[in-house]
């Protein structure tokens, strides 16, 4: 109980001495997990669409397809991008192998079929009426197209705010691609694996508070968004 | 063209439409004349909106031809977007974007270009018509029945539509609007001179606001000259068949006694008015009271209360020599064989 009331200790004094390793990782987490999100979002708000609104060949077989890989194992994607990336890979001349393109790269597959998936949920839950109704009014298709995304924009928001919990929360694929580089590819849950293997449990645990952090605030960013799309 | 030589505004042509292998639509012809009021009027599943949509270019018929201004429309061709673009329609509970009701009300501007500083005035003249005046910046999602029906009428009215469909427009609106509404209706097309075709199961509302009242039955347009629709049901008696509107008593000819239609119509033109009670061998004959005198040109349209309401349509030689007026007692006589099932 002692050791872990003192590593509780060490973790607060970590946070409040403005500790440049520990804010640096943290930094370094965001910038990964935001970046590959935005990435998603712009891949993979287009695909949900598509096939939220068009009726094709195989469009249930994708749907399936789209459901199973939102429980893609994150060591998974991590495997296969190193299959890809590393020196006697198809893609190993980029040298893209252990730096934060990769890591970037790995948690843009994580975050995507999240993305797409509850933006083809976001689109079908829009009222038919919408489409209707932008089109008595002139809206060419583009326009009706953006009008369904302005009128999902809150269950919209939800799925990149969904895919970027994934993307920031994420171990396996990270250590692979990145490597765990200090100061260069270590991100939360790395280092914090990292530390605690090391029995630097109280930095873990600093890490660990940042982690939770900005996952609460995710979840309160996601009820106020839901609250905000139904009363609106 | 019309019977003076003008090319319809629109015009269909051997429309028919199916929907899931069911004719739910079928109209031989049907013109729409430039500055007119139009009153579609039937029981709700009669096929009024497919008809509208039809006509806003929104569904493409099954069969038959369109025409606007006298040019056929090609559904394949990309100027169906800018024909779109000249009429507007609202629906029966229209929907409001997630968004204030200027918002809302911009839409069609922003769909056809309309830069931002230009938008203001029109939208505000928008909202002053539609008596909306002062709720631009209300969230769109917190207004009444009524009033969304005006934002949806206001919306529509900004893109200075040629043609303005209204679906059901009264509907889902409350007694206190149905007024307003109806003056919006009315005042749209007096001051802008806009063609409206309006759809309702309010037959008196249909004459009120209409210059033209066509019935529209099983997707199917009654013969135009039928006015006087009636809801019931045929019923048998020792004297002969009789449809019961639940108000009166209209004698049917026997041919009809077995017939499983709940609707019925008479001609105007076909009912005889008298201030005594008419000496003839028609076996429908009531009393009732004018409501309303409306001057038709060359004609006179009666409105009579006998239980039911009846348009009555006489020459204004035969106004004159009744001395007829509003509240004065009146028969209303016409034959059984007058009846039209629909």
């Amino acid at each position: 109980m002692d050791y872990l009331v003192e590593a509780f200790r060490d973790s607060i004094q970590l946070i409040f001495s403005l500790d440049r390793e520990i804010y640096g990782i943290v930094g370094r987490s965001l910038c990964f997990s935001l970046t590959a999100t935005f990435l998603a979002a712009l891949v993979g708000v287009p695909i949900g669409f598509l096939v939220a609104t068009k009726r094709f060949r195989g469009r249930s077989g994708l749907l399936m397809v789209m459901n199973t890989l939102m429980a893609l194992p994150t060591v998974v994607v991590g495997l296969l991008a190193y299959g890809f990336f590393s020196r006697q890979a198809p893609l190993g001349f980029l040298d893209l192998l252990f730096s934060p393109s990769a890591v970037i790269i790995g948690e843009f597959f994580l975050s995507l079929p999240i993305i797409a998936n509850l933006t083809v949920s976001a689109v079908q839950a829009v009222d038919p009426r919408a489409i209707l109704t932008a089109k008595t009014l002139g809206a060419g298709s583009s326009m009706t197209a953006w009008t369904i995304l302005m009128e999902a924009r809150f269950s919209l928001l939800a799925a990149i705010i969904a895919g970027f919990g994934r993307a920031v929360s994420e171990v396996g694929s990270a250590m692979m691609l990145g490597g765990n580089i200090r100061f260069y590819t270590r991100t939360m849950t790395t280092a914090i694996a990292l530390e605690t293997s090391k029995g630097e449990f109280g930095f873990g645990l600093a890490l660990g508070f940042f982690l939770l952090l900005v996952v609460f605030s995710i979840n309160i960013l996601f009820h106020f968004l839901q609250v905000r799309g139904r009363s609106s | 063209m019309n019977e003076i030589g003008e090319v319809a505004q629109l015009e269909l042509r051997n429309v028919t439409h199916r929907y899931n292998g069911k004719m739910v639509l079928d109209i031989p012809h049907l013109s729409i004349e430039r500055g007119r009021i139009y009153g579609m009027v039937g029981p709700n599943g009669s096929g009024k909106t497919t008809l509208l949509s039809i006509m806003n270019l929104l569904i493409r018929p099954t069969t038959g031809q369109i025409f606007f201004e006298g040019n056929p429309i090609q559904y394949e061709d990309s100027s169906r977007l800018e024909l779109r673009r000249s009429m507007a329609m609202t629906f029966q509970s229209p929907y409001l974007f997630r968004t204030s009701v200027e918002g809302n009300i911009a839409y069609g501007l922003r769909a056809r270009g309309v830069p931002k500083r230009n938008r203001v005035l029109i939208i505000e003249d928008a909202l002053q018509q539609a008596g909306l005046r002062g709720l631009g910046k209300r969230r769109a999602r917190e207004l009444s029945g009524g009033e969304t029906q005006l934002v949806a009428i206001a919306r529509a009215l900004v893109i200075d539509p040629r043609i303005l469909f209204l679906d059901e427009p009264t509907a889902n609106v409350d007694a206190r609007h149905i007024d307003q509404l109806e003056e919006v209706i009315s005042g749209i097309n007096r001051d802008r001179g806009t063609t409206i075709v309006l759809s309702t199961h309010n037959l008196s509302q249909a004459y009120k606001l209409a210059h033209h009242v066509f019935p529209l039955f099983e997707g199917r347009l009654a013969p135009s000259s039928m006015h006087n629709l009636f809801g019931g049901t045929i019923k048998a008696s020792p004297d002969g068949p009789y449809f019961d509107t639940g108000k009166i008593r209209i004698w049917i000819p026997q041919e009809f006694s077995t017939s499983a239609s709940n609707h019925l119509s008479v001609n105007p033109e076909d009912i005889i008015v008298s201030k005594e009670p008419f000496a003839s061998s028609a076996r429908n004959r009531y009393e009732g009271t004018i409501t309303e005198v409306v001057d038709r040109g060359g004609r006179v349209d009666l409105v009579v209360n006998v239980g039911e309401t009846f348009r009555v349509q006489i020459t204004n030689h035969s106004f004159r020599r009744l001395e007829l007026n509003v509240s004065a007692r009146i028969y209303v006589t016409f034959k059984a064989t007058s009846v039209h099932l629909l």
